[in-house]
């Protein structure tokens, strides 16, 4: 039985909110955080710290397409050159090398991090988890009226604003109105560039202290979903059902992994 | 999911193909790999190097060595195994080594904490929560600026989303040494941050 005067410390807290306990442990630290109020208020503020670091962090950088191009230029050289080297071995050796990128390939998507469990609306109360996933019932997600060819001829949205006013009702929608602003970003279940609406309904707090599935994984999701949307690999309809079902199974689909790419 | 409104039909779902790259060009599997790589992770690796207190074009010279880098690591067929901490590890090198070629020639230590201002703040919706963001940012530089390199690194890779053990790996401590770190750091940023 926890006791509410055994508080756990910093560091234990700090582990547990990135995820680097055991099961058992986070059990455990759940179980007390429960009837703890001053262990709980105290992994807000810990977590409220990580998220202000993030938001202070990411800055806006300057373009990518300049650099993207000039690293395929390099890259196309070196590629010219092995190709050149490669014309000239024997047959039976030119045939073994797909066979050992495969290997590669295969063990490379074999990489296995453990999952992280769903977020129970418990955890949210506990302040404890970092919000990977919304929660259906609060972020069905809504898709305002856009055609494939709207979506695509458009500049990619991304990360637009979203009004202050609207940010604080998505916390009070949460259950956690006295969350620090900066610790969570306000995202778009389904983003703008995919057709994704400003209604509150397509708007959830994404905790800036995920390790695992967090933005930076959900943004190359959108990424791959909006190119194999404007390439007419697939339709508008269904990058948006997906991505909003359940938007790390997406990820597991359209990436053919269990995990995150690393 | 809900919709504002009618959607077209939907059409068939064709088979994904992996790898972003530039339909119209004949690359090699490999060489568009590495370009989807860059894609994921070109500004998360930028940030970091930024942090050493390095120019924005020193910055980007260094990510692009990085990709040169992995691009020779995975032809020569090494391993696949904990890619993101190998990039990360190549660009935390690199960037020290920038640096400090930088010092040796300037004598000038730039200031890490002044690197993160050098990025462009995101503007907040009206001046006077822009008035209340700068001052928060330049409130907590000032704390990270004074953190020991070590534990300021580990609050940057962290930020990144790397892992304990990932970051253990780029920066060649143990896994004890980098909670010790982060615990250290947010007790500090979360003192400032409840004012």
């Amino acid at each position: 039985m926890e006791s509410r005067d055994s508080h756990w410390s910093d560091r234990e807290l700090i582990l547990a909110a990135d995820g680097e306990l055991t099961a058992r442990q986070t059990e455990r630290l759940r179980g007390h955080l429960a009837i703890c109020r001053e262990c709980r208020a105290r992994a807000q503020e810990l977590e409220s710290a990580m998220g202000e670091f993030v938001h202070l962090h990411r800055g806006r950088l300057p373009p990518a397409p300049a650099a993207r191009a000039s690293l395929q230029g390099k890259i196309d050289d070196l590629d010219s050159s092995r190709l050149r080297a490669w014309s000239g071995l024997p047959a039976w050796r030119r045939g073994l090398l797909p066979i050992a990128l495969g290997a590669c390939i295969l063990a490379f998507v074999s990489l296995v991090i453990p999952p992280r469990p769903p977020v129970s609306e418990t955890d949210l109360q506990a302040g404890l988890v970092p919000m990977s996933s919304p929660m259906a019932s609060l972020t069905p997600g809504v898709a305002r009226r856009a055609t494939r060819e709207q979506v695509c001829r458009a500049n990619q949205e991304k990360n637009r604003d979203v009004p202050q006013a609207l940010r604080r009702q998505v916390f009070e929608l949460y259950g956690i109105p006295a969350a620090d602003p900066r610790a969570y970003e306000v995202d778009y279940l389904i983003t703008p560039a995919l057709g994704g609406s400003d209604d509150i309904g397509n708007l959830w707090p994404q905790s800036y202290a995920a390790t695992v599935w967090n933005a930076h994984v959900k943004d190359a999701l959108e990424d791959r979903l909006r190119e194999l949307v404007c390439h007419g690999d697939l339709d508008l309809a269904t990058a948006q059902r997906d991505i909003s079902k359940d938007w790390i199974a997406a990820y597991k689909k359209y990436f053919r992994t269990d995990e995150p790419i690393q | 999911m809900i919709f504002m409104a009618d959607q077209p039909p939907e059409s068939t779902l064709r088979l994904p193909i992996p790898g972003v790259a530039d339909r119209e060009r004949a690359a090699s599997p490999l060489a568009d790999e590495i370009i989807g790589l860059f894609d994921q992770f070109r500004d998360r690796l930028l940030r970091y190097v930024l942090s050493f207190g390095l120019s924005v074009p020193d910055g980007e010279d260094i990510v692009q060595e990085v990709f040169l880098s992995l691009y020779r690591h995975l032809q020569r067929g090494h391993s696949r195994d904990k890619l993101r901490a190998w990039m990360f590890r190549v660009a935390h090198n690199l960037a020290l080594k920038r640096r400090n070629r930088a010092r040796t020639m300037r004598e000038d230590t730039g200031g890490e904490g002044a690197a993160l201002v050098s990025l462009i703040p995101d503007p907040g919706p009206n001046p006077e929560d822009r008035m209340t963001e700068t001052q928060r940012r330049q409130i907590l530089l000032a704390v990270v600026a004074v953190l020991p390199e070590q534990d300021r690194r580990c609050l940057v890779l962290r930020a990144e989303g790397l892992r304990y053990r990932e970051i253990a790996s780029v920066l060649e401590i143990s896994l004890g040494s980098v909670a010790l770190s982060l615990e250290r750091s947010l007790t500090r940023l979360a003192r400032v941050v409840q004012r």
